[in-house]
């Protein structure tokens, strides 16, 4: 319900302000910005500016079907907005907690442009309406009553001086004079507080940092709908100042869980494994595809194999492309972020290869320019670098910017046939990260042109077929594989190595002890989803 | 009359911002009630036609509350002043020193001898010859004040970085 | 009277320069885009955080709004037209500035919440690196005028502007004034992607116009002041002296607002090294040039 801050009659200067607002409207995006943009829909072209806080929004946009933990976390963004405020969804079904949307579409270009000039025409006549309603959520509530209490320590009256660690030596001398000073006045009236404060005591038993300096430390959510992280993805991060002391990932979404959206009958598998991963549908399609095959031991043809890699290698493209703009975002380079995300829609878009090679000199333009982009090596040089074994258990991009050339890709004959080699850089930092899909953007349009092809076809017959088949994809994330059970033509045993989750290992290890701006732009430089990790 | 009508208001804030220093329970307001008590010192200054003294009155306090601001948050607990615990302690001798203090300070007030008043000097004239009198008669003192600062900062910092080793 | 104009046109260029922003931060040019967003704030709920320090909550975007009126109070449009011609002006620019430092203090601190709270103090940080560096290129700006009157100079610099006669002090001004100004690859306190908002993220409705507002004027301010120390003020053939301030000034806004675009932001810890270790000592060389130039050439 678009609803004012007050029940009141909407007087002239209330219809001004609706009018404006309903011209500039500000949009906060559930999941996020990359899932939008995974979707191939350009908020911004439909005329929303979207902003990173909610507090800042006047309409909060789910995009898709949010399982619950990111309704929740949307139910808590909603009441963070200041009224008045809508709920536009696209594409989206049950919403609860929320409260039913202002306003539903479908998950297209038009509708969505269309449906933002409805809006403004709703927040023009109805920005200030009589009725207005308070959200109430449990979730909400839940979250006021256990905010963080702060505990600063416990005065003491004993006066015994410890011996501390703590590095303060001329604290710790003034505090003996102190105590030897005035020992009857610790008799004298037990109301009054204690006469002295001492620092040391009263930080007893508190963790101290590296340098020894003993702060509190604050919990600092970062996620699931932080602007400059992928979408859904949830991190604490205990500050100690602006470091990062501890933290804590939450391996996956609630209320979405990849491997049992495989699950049912094989007719519509590939569809429901699309669902899986919004960001990379192709991926996942093609790898429920494979496992089925591997199951009937059914071959494919050449013609379908090329086809095949080339609408894998267009959604690598476009899924580094978007990684790139939330990257670009996360760094702040905003150059970098609106032009990777007008590229990764454009590409998304394009029906067919023709169309793709005409992309492919705007995005040869745009990596070259930004590899050069000034300050980039001291921005990223020697962030989020992942230590020996670290790097030797990672996967994917991250494994191949520390020089270990695992690629699942080397394995298929069709890439064989391509003449297909992985991009390895030896860095293991942020920048060769980035450098790294930079190349593999260029690597993977130039695969798409030589294949000529880029449908994913093959179906799935219901042929009530049994057995267990695996299959490995190279996702744009990594290696996904995948084993799958069938009986009788359903899908009844589902395992899967998501990349995400084995990348998801080294969080700890690029954020703990950093500043929080390079520990983010370590986790960013995972390229992490955390719809393929299951809790 | 003007003058002292402003002079007298600007006092009062300095005093009265600097009893919120001690009065409230939150580090940050603290410090940055000193922030204000001295701005409004500065602006004393300017009242008194003290111009450029008044002007780096205020500049620089600005900066140096702020950064004992930020000491203040990193040494002490509760910062925020959320828990209402008293810092204060010492408080009779605190009481005492400051009786005493002021007592010396009005002492000197009005036993010193201050010389004739300027009836106004031009403010484009004291910077002129505070220029003069830095590049003149206190040159050594500046001069050997900001060689000692400059050692105490290069040696604070060599004795952080032993530590830390 | 042209105390009025003064702050008239301030806030004329404060608009001015809310369109340049959202030009480059959108590319798309949208000349009601500010006046639109300004009504629309008003409208919104204005939201007090739980447990927030009341006083700075409310205190902070107003004297950032204030501080940049302040130091934009001594600063000749044209001769003649300036608020008060303080004998003291180039230092009081800077006096004025320091409070943008409390400022965003108080708004980091105030609404109790995380983002800000970093913001806030990264800010301090920032403030370390860039003090000295919009100080020192300030002192030979006022050894060639041998005065701290700003309009004088302005009037110093007739025969050669200040950019030309000691460039090395108008990069390390320049720098410095975005750093001030927290634009972007500066944008420490603020970091859209960091800290999701920082100092303004807790700040809705009016209070966020004002702070908005502020940041405007705060740019057009320091723009103002770059046109003023380096760039020759109102000093120009043809044209009536306050075209000739508003043009230079339009252009070093938008060099500034330009700029950041690029570049991704800087690090905490490099801007004080860079400010510390390469700053300084360009500026000190700076003060040593031009006084061997002033001694030996003239001005």
């Amino acid at each position: 319900m678009i609803s004012g801050a007050r029940q009141a009659e909407p007087s002239w200067f209330h219809r001004l302000v609706a009018r404006a607002m309903a011209r500039r409207l500000t949009v906060f995006v559930v999941p996020g910005p990359d899932v939008a943009r995974a979707y191939g829909l350009d908020i911004e072209a439909a005329g929303l500016q979207v902003v990173d806080t909610p507090r800042h929004a006047g309409v909060l946009l789910l995009i898709g079907d949010p399982p619950k933990g990111l309704r929740e976390a949307a139910a808590v963004a909603n009441a963070q907005m200041p009224r008045p405020r809508a709920i536009f969804a696209v594409g989206a079904g049950d919403v609860s907690p929320l409260p039913e949307p202002d306003l539903l579409v479908d998950m297209n270009q038009e509708d969505v442009a269309a449906g933002v000039e409805e809006l403004r025409r709703s927040f023009a006549a109805g920005a200030f309406a009589p009725e207005t309603e308070d959200f109430e959520a449990e979730v909400v509530r839940e979250d006021e009553d256990d905010e963080g209490e702060m505990d600063p320590g416990h005065m003491h009256h004993d006066s015994d001086e410890e011996e501390d660690e703590s590095d303060d030596g001329e604290d710790e001398g003034d505090q003996n004079d102190q105590d030897l000073d005035e020992p009857e006045e610790k008799e004298v009236g037990e109301d009054q507080l204690e006469d002295f404060m001492s620092m040391i005591e009263m930080t007893e038993g508190m963790p101290a940092s590296g340098d020894g300096l003993i702060m509190e430390w604050v919990p600092a959510a970062y996620g699931p709908l932080f602007p400059g992280l992928p979408g859904g993805l949830s991190l604490v991060f205990t500050l100690d100042g602006d470091t990062v002391a501890e933290t804590e990932v939450e391996p996956g979404i609630e209320g979405h869980s990849p491997v049992e959206i495989l699950y049912g009958p094989v007719e519509r598998i590939a569809e429901r494994a699309a669902k899986l991963d919004s960001l990379t549908p192709v991926s996942y399609g093609l790898l429920i595809q494979r496992a089925i095959e591997s199951t009937s031991g059914t071959r494919i043809g050449e013609e379908e194999a090329l086809s095949r890699v080339g609408a894998l290698e267009r959604e690598r493209a476009a899924s580094h492309l978007g990684w790139a703009a939330s990257f670009g975002f996360l760094i702040g380079d905003r150059s970098l972020s609106r032009g990777a995300g007008r590229l990764q829609i454009a590409l998304l878009q394009a029906a067919n290869v023709g169309e793709v090679g005409r992309i492919k000199g705007d995005v040869e333009d745009f990596v070259h320019k930004t590899l050069r982009t000034p300050l980039l090596g001291s921005k990223l040089g020697g962030i989020g670098i992942v230590d020996g074994s670290g790097a030797e258990n990672a996967i994917g991009p991250v494994a191949r910017a520390a020089g270990f050339e695992t690629d699942a890709r080397s394995e298929d004959p069709a890439y064989q046939d391509l003449g297909f080699a992985p991009v390895v850089r030896d860095g293991n930092d942020a920048l060769t990260r980035f450098q790294l899909r930079l190349e593999e953007i260029r690597q993977s349009l130039n695969l798409v042109l030589e294949a000529g092809a880029m449908a994913a076809t093959g179906s799935t017959d219901s042929d009530d077929s049994s057995g267990t088949g695996t299959a490995t994809v190279e996702t744009p994330r990594g290696m996904a594989a995948l084993r799958v059970t069938l009986e009788d033509g359903m899908v009844t045993n589902v395992q899967l190595d998501a990349p995400s989750m084995c990348n998801v290992r080294l969080v700890e290890t690029v954020t703990m002890g950093k500043e929080v701006a390079d520990a983010l732009a370590g986790v960013g430089s995972l390229d992490l989803s955390p719809w393929e990790m299951s809790g | 009359m003007l003058q002292t009508v402003f002079v007298a208001l600007f006092g009062i804030a300095a005093i009265w911002f600097g009893v919120v220093v001690f009065t409230t329970s939150s580090m940050v307001r603290s410090a940055l009630a000193l922030l204000f008590s001295q701005t409004a010192v500065g602006a004393m200054f300017l009242a008194m036609q003290a111009e450029f003294l008044g002007v780096l009155q205020i500049m620089m306090m600005a900066t140096e509350m702020s950064i004992m601001a930020i000491f203040m948050v990193m040494y002490m607990m509760d910062p925020g002043g959320l828990m209402g615990m008293d810092m204060t302690h010492q408080k009779r001798l605190s009481q005492a020193a400051g009786v005493l203090g002021a007592l010396v300070v009005i002492g000197i007030v009005f036993l010193a001898g201050w010389g004739s008043i300027a009836g106004s000097v031009p403010p484009g004239q004291q910077v002129h010859d505070l220029g003069i009198e830095l590049m003149e008669r206190s040159m050594l003192i500046f001069e050997t004040a900001g060689i000692t600062i400059l050692t105490a900062m290069i040696a604070t910092i060599a004795v952080a970085l032993e530590r830390r080793r | 009277m042209s105390t009025a104009i003064v702050i008239l046109a301030l806030l004329a260029g404060a608009y001015v320069v809310a369109v340049l922003e959202g030009w480059a931060a959108t590319g798309r040019f949208q000349p009601a885009g500010p006046a639109l967003d300004a009504v629309a704030l008003l409208g919104r709920e204005s939201v007090v955080t739980r447990s927030s320090d009341r006083i700075f909550f409310e205190v902070g975007p107003v004297l950032l709004l204030i501080s940049a009126l302040l130091a934009a109070a001594v600063l000749p449009l044209a001769p003649g037209l300036i608020i008060t011609d303080l004998a003291t002006g180039a230092l009081f620019v800077n006096a004025a500035l320091a409070y943008v430092m409390v400022a965003l203090l108080m708004a980091g601190w105030g609404p109790d919440g995380v983002y800000a709270m970093v913001g806030g103090w990264r800010f301090l940080g920032q403030l370390v690196g860039y003090s000295m560096l919009i100080v020192m290129p300030l002192t030979t700006v006022a050894m060639r005028a041998e005065s701290l009157f700003t309009t004088r100079i302005v009037e110093s610099q007739g025969a050669m502007w200040n950019v030309v006669f000691q460039p090395l002090g108008f990069v390390l001004f320049f720098l410095a004034a975005l750093a001030v100004c927290f634009l972007p690859p500066f944008d420490l306190p603020t970091a859209p992607g960091e800290l999701a908002g920082g100092v303004m993220s807790e700040y809705t409705g009016a209070r966020l116009g004002i702070m908005r507002l502020a940041r405007m004027v705060l740019v057009v301010t320091l723009s103002v002041t770059v046109t003023v120390f380096f760039l020759g003020g109102w000093l120009g053939p043809v044209l009536p002296p306050w075209a000739w301030t508003l043009g230079k000034s339009l252009v070093v806004a938008a060099a500034m607002l330009f700029a950041g675009r690029y570049v991704p932001r800087v690090r905490e810890e490099h801007f004080l090294q860079w400010c510390w270790k390469y700053g300084i000592p360009l500026a000190l060389i700076n003060i040593l040039y031009v006084g061997i130039v002033l001694l030996v050439v003239g001005k």
